[in-house]
This record gives structure tokens, C-alpha cells and sequence, in this order.
């Protein structure tokens, strides 16, 4: 019921949800008169299990789409083994270390798991089968971007130190999440570029789609704070929170409101440095439904994280994003220059909520102004200031005399209502009124410039 | 490895930014003779912000708008590399600024390329300044290809630019002789006078509570042992062998990290243990508005105003800038952070307070 409460409280995003259950449709919608029982099987794995994702992943472009389908579904299965604690290290870690190897192994199947998604694996035949129907290359990446995150994890599920003590240095901090991200990340990349989807380059920076995956994977990490302690989880740097506190279930108590709110703020610092190199990447992924699928995520972390920044709630409970929020932001990431310009939105607000009184606020300052910078970088201003300077013409207005003044305010005033209210049915049914105005704009100058070039 | 420098001779090595780059030349090895050659002997220094010892530096009292004296102190010093930072401070007037900026900066190259010294000196490195560029307008990740504005803002800025031309026009002439001019942007660190001193003068006069415009404007400021390290290796740079995207080139220097301007000084503040309760914001039109009335009674007065409109502009002003160039072509990345620099430039200040209060005890 809040969910409505909170929709109704904010229009906006009432009309982007309605708009989009409304009128939204794939670029690429799927036809699954023409798929097979056993790939359609496949997509319904999905949407158990990848919940949020499966919507955009199922609106990429087809060859694309069955090959990050398949690898999403090989990772979910790898990590429900990872992730069960009934099935012993004796069981466990063989099966980790050699899951790139099952993937071809025809029938097989594992019954042994008691996660929430363990019909991945008890189908897993069905995954293999269509696995084996992809293209060499796709099955190439996918099979290596497993064997080196299921060797990962594995160690990680060996280290005892970890599994008591949780995530010691930054730099420990970033290998994990390289591990459990940044290499999804280079799959990713990979299949895109194979696809034609993104420029080849981006395999030339790794860093730059290692800081894809860091950034969504810190900003869950720090998001799910408290529930992660529930589970007896530590994915904090003991590096940033021992400055803050003895025991990370400090934060936990009202004393230690504050100091757990500034080590938030050093966790949020820390992701937000990888804003500038996720920007980069975005901007090297050409194929729409593609950008769509990588811009979206980012979204939603980086509105995550304004959401965490100076927010006490994080430490004693779950918080996320409003639905709608989700909603618009899908809705609105759809080219760079939009992406661009929510991350900077979304950056200014926490500058905006940004206190000398946090012993971050310096860093802080600096992570939001290199998002500033960079986007000045794709985006000069100095070139939109000229391109405006050339474009701008102002058309003269003619006096009105009294008269004619009344007439409108008698007439033009029944006449505004009822527009204004048309107007604002097809505003909130997602009329785009800048696209028209745009457009006329462009006319008008257009038959002015004409009319000018004659005389 | 670098060329190894064998003699440097700094010009204005007993300003602000003079004894940083005696510090840090000093911490080079082989470590170079050092040369300083300026209207005053090197002030004393604290031991814990710069590490050389000045007995192994020699001082030569010389006058740069004369060739004759700058002839004896060549002859005398030998330098490989000519580092010429020497610049009046702001408020100075403008027969000053081009007598030291303009005749100063032209008497050196011209000096230098004397064929008498064709076979020392190889490298001269001019401390030019970031607002070469500045037009009044928003700077926003100004970069190297940025024009000079056809009218300069004021004498200062003309006369950095007609030094830094003079300087890299002189690129390539005589023996071949190589250079370079750097361009750091709001500088501060242990010496500072203006900017930081600045920042802690408000929070004495409860001024702290108040902010020009929005505060989303970005502004680079520079930690002063940055730009001196960035010297270094221009001067490294320009005396190793292939140097033709460095020769004859200008580079922004910066921190690399511009900040939202009022980030600086509530950091400063934040340090001396102050964070404002709230903030009273006032538009940059209102702002200009006051700082105009605030210079006509001033004027009234006859006394200096202090609230300009100069200040309100620069306060609101966007001035920060791409140093992709210096990072690829010098190698340079800062080495010490904003908020490490802020720490320091405060301990500097405690302690000049400390001495200063020492002396006074003593005096009574």
C-alpha cells in the first residue's frame, strides 16, 4: 500500500510508471512463437531469478540478448553454489573450480542446493543444451569469465581469514569486487564487442569496465549494510571502518550514529571515484538496447548511493530506491547525454548535503567535481556557449492595444483552462512537449532564415 | 633517469614559490648547485617544511632589468637551467609589473642567448600563471588550447603574457636554447600570505556564514610544493634529448582536483575546529550590488575597498582546467593532496604564529 501512497506523493514518477506500463515497448521484442521449449524454459529461469535485470536483458538485440542470458544464468548458478552454506567445502569448491567444464558437460545437473535459486541448477541441462548452440566466440568468453570467477571464489570460500574477519584493506576491498563484478564486467564487454555493440577499445582499458563493475558492486556493498551484518557478512574495508569504530556491529548503536554516518560518507568517497571511468565507458557503447542494458544499473547506483550519503537509516535498516524512481530512470537513460545529466543531478544533491563537519568532506567535493569535470570533458560548454551565440534570434513583438487585451482575457481565458487541462492529460500520459516545442522552434528559425536569405 | 642537472639558478628564489623549488631541487640527485638570485636573501626557514640547508645555497643580489648584473651572475653561476619565477605581488601597480614582468622577463632571454652563453645555459623555465587566459568569462576545464583574451583583465595578466610569449618565442634561438612556461592556478602552501591567510581572516570576522552565488562553481587551487615539483621536471624534460612536445610549450599546473569554491575555505575553517551552523547564501547580483556600493563609500573614504566586485566575480567564478598536457608530456601528477596541503600550510601558519609570539614575549 505505500508503494501507492509513495507514487501518488510524487507525480512524476506516477506518470513514468503509468507511461511505461502503458506505452513502453522493446526495440527487439522477443518472439517466442519462433523459440524453442527449451530456451523459452531459459528466459523464465531468468525471471526467477534475476528479478530487476530480466526486463533489460530481455530487450537487447537477439544474438546478444541469448548470449548475456545464458552467461547471467551460468553466474546465477555459480553463485548459488558459492552462496549455499549446507554443501561442504568438500563438495563445493570442485564444483566451483571446474564450473567452466560442466558447461559442456551434456545433462548435467546439480539437486544438492537449498538457496532460493536452485531451480537454475536442478535445469541446469537446459542452460547447457542452449549454451552449446551459441557461437564459438560467445561460448569462449562466457567459459573463461567463468573458470576465473569460479577459481576466484573458491579461494575465497578456502580463506578462513576472510570468512571470520570479512574484507581487510581498500585493496583487498577492490580485488573482491573485481572478483564477484569486474570480471562480469569483462565478460560483458567482451560479448558487446564481439556483438559489434561497443567499440573494440574498451578492451584496450580494462579499467574502465573493472570500475563498471566496482562501482554497482560497492554501492550494493554499502547499501546493504545492515543486512549483510544480519547474515554475519563483513564486505566493509576493516582499512575504512576501524577509523571509525572498534566493530563494524558499532555502527548498530545510537552512539555511534555519527561516526557510522562518516564512514558511510568515506565508502560513498571511495565509490564515487569510479564515476569518471564509468562515464568514459558509457560513452563507448554504441548499440541503443546495449547502452540501455549498461546505462541502467549505473543509474540506479548512483541514485543508491545519493540515497545512502549522510543517511543514518542505512545502518539499522534496509533502504532503497522508490519503484518510481527506478521507473523514471530507466525511462530517461537512454543516450549519453542523459546519463550525463543524471549523474550530475544526482552528484550535486550529495554535494549539496555534503559538511565540513564529516571528515570526508574535502573528498567528497573532489569525487563530485571530477564527475563535473569529466562531463565538461565529452560535453565543453565553451562549444554549446558558441553554437547558441550563432543559433539565437529574437522575433519582435507587435503592441497590443486595450481592446483586443479584454477580448483575449475573456475568450483566451476559457480557452487556456480547458487547453492547459488537455495539455496536462497528454503531459501525464507522456506527451513529449520539449521534443514539440524543439521542433517548432527549429521551424520557426528555419522560415525566418529563409525569409531573410531572400530579402 | 633524467639528465642530471649541474647548476640551476633561480630567479625569484626567495619568494613563496622560489623556496619551494630550492627544496625540491635540493632533493634531487645528483643534487645540483643551487643558485638563487633575487633582490633579497631567502627568508628563515622552518626545518619542517623545507629540508635544505641553506649554507649549500648560494645567494646573488642582482637586478634583472639590468643585463650587466645579470651577465655577472651567468658568468659566476654557470647554470644549465634557468628557472625564472621572480614576479611582483599583486597590488603592486603597473609600471612595476612591467618593469619585472615584461623588461625583466626580455632582459634574461636576451641575455641568455648571448653567445658568451650559448654553451651553459640550455633551459629556461618561466613561471607564468593560469590567468594568462582568463577573460572575465567561466573557465570551465580550460586547457592549453584556450586563446589568450584580445583585452587582459588588468596590468597583471598583460604583463604574464607578454612574459610567458617572450619566453617561448625564445624557444629554439641561439644554440638551440629550450623552453618552457608553466601556468599554476591558486596557489597556497607553507609561505603563503594571500590565500589561505585569507580564508582564516574571514572566520575572525564571522564572515563565515555567508556564500556568493550557489557554490556549484569550480575552482582549481594548487599546493604550492606541486608547482615546484612540476618545475623540476620541465627542467629534467627540457634538458633530456627529444623534447619537441615540450619545448616551446605552456602547461596548466593544478592539484588535478578542483573543488566547489567554498569546499577550500570551510575546509580551512573545519581544521581550526569552526563549522558554520547555516549558511546565508546571497545571489551573485546581489553580491555585485553591495560589493559596488561597498566601493563607493570606500572611495568616499579614501580607503582601499575590501568587498569588490573583482572578489565577488572570482568567488562565483567557474576557473578550473584540463591537465591532461603536463600528466602526458612532463609526467607530472601532484604529489601532495588538496586537504594534505591544507594541513600543512595550517601547521605552517601555527607555528610562524608561535615564533612570532615568542618574539614578542621577549621584546617585553
Amino acid at each position: 500500500m505505500s508503494k501507492y501512497l509513495q507514487l501518488i506523493a510524487h507525480p512524476q514518477e506516477l506518470r513514468a510508471v503509468l507511461q511505461w506500463a502503458i506505452w513502453h515497448e522493446p526495440l527487439y521484442p522477443r518472439d517466442p512463437s519462433k523459440e524453442s521449449d527449451n530456451l523459452k524454459r531459459c528466459y523464465e529461469l531468468l525471471g526467477y531469478t534475476s528479478r530487476s535485470f530480466a526486463a533489460v536483458i530481455e530487450e537487447l538485440a537477439p544474438e546478444l540478448r541469448e548470449a548475456v542470458v545464458l552467461f547471467y544464468l551460468v553466474l546465477r548458478g555459480l553463485d548459488t553454489i558459492e552462496d549455499d552454506m549446507t554443501i561442504p567445502n568438500t563438495v563445493k569448491l570442485p564444483i566451483l573450480r571446474s564450473f567452466h567444464e560442466l558447461l559442456t558437460k551434456e545433462g548435467w545437473t546439480f539437486n544438492g542446493s537449498q538457496e532460493k535459486d536452485k531451480v537454475v541448477l536442478e535445469e541446469f541441462d537446459k542452460v547447457i543444451y542452449e549454451f552449446s548452440l551459441l557461437k564459438p566466440i560467445y561460448r569462449d568468453i562466457i567459459a573463461e569469465m567463468t573458470k576465473r570467477m569460479g577459481n576466484g571464489m573458491a579461494d575465497y570460500c578456502e580463506d578462513d581469514d576472510f570468512n571470520k574477519k570479512g574484507v581487510n584493506t581498500v585493496k583487498e576491498y577492490d580485488l573482491y569486487c573485481h572478483y564477484v563484478a569486474g570480471i562480469v564486467g569483462e565478460g560483458l564487454t567482451r560479448l558487446s564487442v564481439s556483438g559489434g555493440s561497443s567499440d573494440p577499445r574498451l578492451l584496450e582499458n580494462p579499467h574502465l569496465h573493472n570500475s563498471m563493475g566496482l562501482f554497482l558492486q560497492k554501492t550494493n556493498i554499502i547499501r546493504d549494510f545492515h543486512e549483510d551484518l544480519l547474515d554475519n557478512r563483513k564486505f566493509w574495508p576493516k582499512e575504512i571502518w576501524s577509523k571509525y569504530a572498534d566493530s563494524m556491529e558499532d555502527f548498530v548503536r545510537p552512539e555511534y550514529t555519527e561516526t557510522g554516518v562518516h564512514c558511510l560518507s568515506e565508502l560513498v568517497a571511495n565509490a564515487l571515484e569510479h564515476v569518471p571511468d564509468c562515464l568514459y565507458y558509457l560513452a563507448a557503447v554504441k548499440e541503443q538496447t546495449m547502452f540501455n542494458f549498461c546505462a541502467i544499473p549505473q543509474v540506479m547506483a548512483i541514485a543508491t548511493l545519493e540515497l545512502v550519503f549522510q543517511n543514518k537509516n542505512v545502518l539499522t535498516s534496509h533502504v532503497k530506491i522508490r519503484r518510481g524512481t527506478s521507473v523514471m530512470l530507466i525511462m530517461r537513460a537512454t543516450s549519453v547525454r542523459e546519463t550525463y545529466n543524471i549523474f550530475q543531478e544526482y552528484c550535486h544533491k550529495i554535494h549539496a548535503r555534503n559538511t565540513p563537519k564529516d571528515p570526508n568532506y574535502m573528498r567528497i567535493s573532489i569525487a563530485c567535481a571530477k564527475v563535473d569535470q569529466f562531463i565538461e570533458t565529452i560535453f565543453p560548454t565553451r562549444k554549446e556557449v558558441k553554437d547558441k551565440i550563432a543559433k539565437e534570434e529574437k522575433p519582435e513583438e507587435t503592441a497590443s492595444t486595450t481592446e483586443v487585451l479584454t477580448i483575449i482575457l475573456l475568450f483566451g481565458g476559457t480557452l487556456l483552462i480547458t487547453s492547459s487541462l488537455m495539455l496536462g492529460v497528454a503531459w501525464f500520459f507522456g506527451a513529449r512537449f520539449d521534443l514539440a516545442f524543439a521542433s517548432i522552434k527549429e521551424n520557426f528559425l528555419g522560415i525566418a532564415d529563409a525569409a531573410r536569405d531572400e530579402l | 633517469m633524467p639528465a642530471p642537472i649541474s647548476s640551476v639558478l633561480i630567479i625569484g628564489g626567495s619568494g613563496f614559490l622560489g623556496c619551494h623549488l630550492v627544496d625540491l631541487f635540493y632533493k634531487l640527485t645528483p643534487r645540483p648547485e643551487i643558485h638563487i638570485l633575487d633582490i633579497r636573501p631567502p627568508p628563515a626557514l622552518s626545518p619542517n617544511f623545507y629540508s635544505f640547508n641553506p649554507d649549500d645555497i648560494s645567494f646573488h643580489k642582482g637586478d634583472i632589468t639590468d643585463p650587466d648584473s645579470l651577465r655577472a651572475i651567468f658568468r659566476v653561476t654557470k647554470p644549465d637551467v634557468i628557472i625564472h619565477s621572480a614576479s611582483p605581488v599583486h597590488g603592486m601597480g603597473k609600471d612595476i609589473y612591467f618593469k619585472v614582468n615584461v623588461d625583466g622577463t626580455q632582459t634574461i632571454v636576451d641575455v641568455a642567448l648571448e653567445q658568451e652563453f650559448w654553451s651553459t645555459i640550455k633551459a629556461v623555465v618561466y613561471t607564468s600563471s593560469a590567468s594568462v587566459i582568463y577573460d572575465g568569462s567561466d573557465l570551465k576545464n580550460a586547457d592549453e588550447t584556450f586563446e589568450f583574451p584580445e583585452v587582459a583583465m588588468d596590468a597583471y595578466n598583460e604583463t604574464k603574457v607578454l612574459g610567458e610569449q617572450i619566453v617561448l618565442s625564445a624557444n629554439g634561438k641561439g644554440a638551440g636554447l629550450k623552453t618552457c612556461a608553466l601556468r599554476p592556478s591558486g596557489l597556497f602552501g607553507p609561505g603563503d600570505r594571500q590565500l589561505v591567510p585569507g580564508m582564516l581572516a574571514v572566520l575572525k570576522t564571522n564572515g563565515t556564514l555567508f556564500q556568493l552565488g550557489d557554490n556549484m562553481n569550480l575552482f582549481d587551487f594548487t599546493y604550492i610544493g606541486n608547482v615546484a615539483h612540476a618545475h623540476v621536471l620541465a627542467a629534467q624534460k627540457l634538458l633530456d634529448g627529444d623534447v619537441s612536445d615540450v619545448a616551446g610549450e605552456a602547461f596548466f599546473i593544478t592539484n588535478d582536483a578542483p573543488v566547489y569554491f567554498f569546499t577550500m575555505p570551510r575546509t580551512i575553517w573545519a581544521h581550526k575546529g569552526y563549522v558554520p551552523k547555516f549558511i546565508i547564501s546571497m545571489p551573485r547580483g546581489v553580491g555585485m550590488t553591495l560589493a559596488y556600493l561597498s566601493e563607493l563609500f570606500s572611495k568616499m573614504r579614501g580607503k582601499e575597498a575590501l568587498f569588490t566586485r573583482f572578489r565577488v566575480a572570482f568567488t562565483c567564478a567557474n576557473r578550473y582546467f584540463n591537465i591532461s598536457k603536463a600528466v602526458k608530456r612532463l609526467g607530472y601528477t601532484p604529489t601532495v593532496g588538496l586537504e594534505e596541503g591544507v594541513i600543512k600550510t595550517l601547521q605552517w601558519l601555527d607555528e610562524e604564529e608561535a615564533a612570532r609570539n615568542e618574539a614578542a614575549k621577549k621584546e617585553n
